[in-house]
C-alpha cells in the first residue's frame, strides 16, 4: 500500500526533473547558437522607441485596495457557509433559516456599501 | 505523527520571533506567511484539518493581501530605489526560504505515512464542525455576521477618507 503511494510520487518527481532539464536545456541551446554582439543602447530600457524618463520604482494608486478589504469580509462568509452546505441535510429547517438571517445581515451591509458607492470604480 | 508537530511547531515559534524582530516590514511579512502556514501544519497534526485549511486560505491568503496593501497604502516599505537587485538579494529571501523548507519536509513525512497523521485526540471532521456551528453555537453564527457588518461598514469608510484628500 504505502510502497505503491510512494511510486506514484516518483512519477512527479521524474516530472520535474524533466521540465526543469527541458527550461534548461532550450536556454542552454539558444545561449551556445546565438550571436552576441551588446552595446549600451541595446541594454537601455525599451519604452515604444522613447527615451525612459525617472524610474519605475515610484508609489502609485491600489484603487481596488476597496475590493480588497470587502473581498475579506465575503471570504470569512463564505467559512461560515462551508460547513454549514455539507450538513445542509441534517442541519434541516432550523440550519436553513438560521444561514439565511446570516446572509440578511451581510446582505444589508452589502446594499449599504453599494449605494454608497463603495463599489464603484474611481 | 509527533515529528511533523513538533518541526511544524518549532518552525511556528521561531518564524515568529524572526517577525518581531525584522526592521523591514515586508521582511516580516514574509516570516509572518511562514508562521501561519506553521500554524496550519500544527492545527492538522492535532485532528483539526477544517481549521488548518482556514487557517492557510483566510490568513495567508487574505489578511497577508491585506497587510502588503497597508504596508503599500502607507508607503512604509522605504528604500524605494532603482536598484532592483538590491531587494532580491539573498539576504531577504533565505530565512523565510529555509523555514519553508523544513515545513515542506514535515508536510511530506505526513503525505509519506499515510492520511491518518494526529497527534492524539479524536480527528474533527468539517461535518462535525457545520452540526455544532448550526446547532448549539448558532447565536455566535448570528453575532458573528454582525460583526462582518460592522468591518463591511469599516471598509467602506476607510475606502472613502482615502480618495478625499486627492479632491473626488
Amino acid at each position: 500500500m504505502t510502497t505503491a503511494f510512494l511510486t506514484n510520487w516518483i512519477y512527479v518527481a521524474v516530472f520535474i526533473v524533466a521540465g526543469a532539464a527541458m527550461v534548461v536545456g532550450i536556454l542552454l541551446m539558444s545561449r551556445l547558437v546565438y550571436p552576441i554582439h551588446p552595446s549600451p543602447e541595446k541594454y537601455s530600457t525599451y519604452e515604444c522607441g522613447i527615451e525612459p524618463v525617472g524610474d519605475s520604482w515610484h508609489p502609485f494608486a491600489v484603487r481596488y485596495h476597496i475590493f480588497a478589504l470587502l473581498f475579506l469580509v465575503f471570504d470569512v462568509e463564505a467559512i461560515f457557509l462551508f460547513p454549514w452546505a455539507i450538513t445542509f441535510r441534517r442541519l434541516g429547517t432550523s440550519g436553513f433559516v438560521e444561514v439565511l438571517v446570516f446572509i440578511a445581515v451581510l446582505a444589508v451591509g452589502l446594499a449599504y456599501a453599494w449605494l454608497k458607492g463603495a463599489l464603484e470604480w474611481v | 505523527m509527533t515529528v511533523a508537530f513538533y518541526i511544524a511547531g518549532a518552525v511556528a515559534v521561531i518564524a515568529t520571533l524572526l517577525v518581531v524582530t525584522r526592521r523591514s516590514t515586508i521582511h516580516a511579512l514574509l516570516y509572518l506567511v511562514v508562521s501561519l502556514f506553521a500554524v496550519a501544519v500544527v492545527f492538522y497534526t492535532l485532528g483539526a484539518p477544517f481549521v488548518a485549511a482556514l487557517e492557510v486560505i483566510v490568513y495567508a491568503g487574505a489578511i497577508i493581501v491585506l497587510f502588503l496593501f497597508t504596508v503599500m497604502l502607507l508607503n512604509i516599505g522605504g528604500e524605494a530605489g532603482p536598484d532592483a537587485r538590491r531587494r532580491l538579494r539573498p539576504a531577504s529571501w533565505i530565512g523565510p526560504g529555509v523555514l519553508a523548507a523544513v515545513l515542506l519536509v514535515g508536510l511530506v513525512a505526513i503525505i509519506a505515512s499515510g492520511a491518518n497523521a494526529r497527534v492524539g485526540g479524536r480527528a474533527v471532521e468539517p461535518r462535525e464542525v457545520g452540526v455544532a456551528l448550526y446547532g448549539p453555537y448558532a447565536i455566535g453564527v448570528e453575532l458573528a455576521s454582525t460583526l462582518l457588518l460592522a468591518a463591511l461598514i469599516g471598509a467602506r469608510h476607510l475606502g472613502q477618507r482615502r480618495r478625499e484628500p486627492d479632491g473626488r
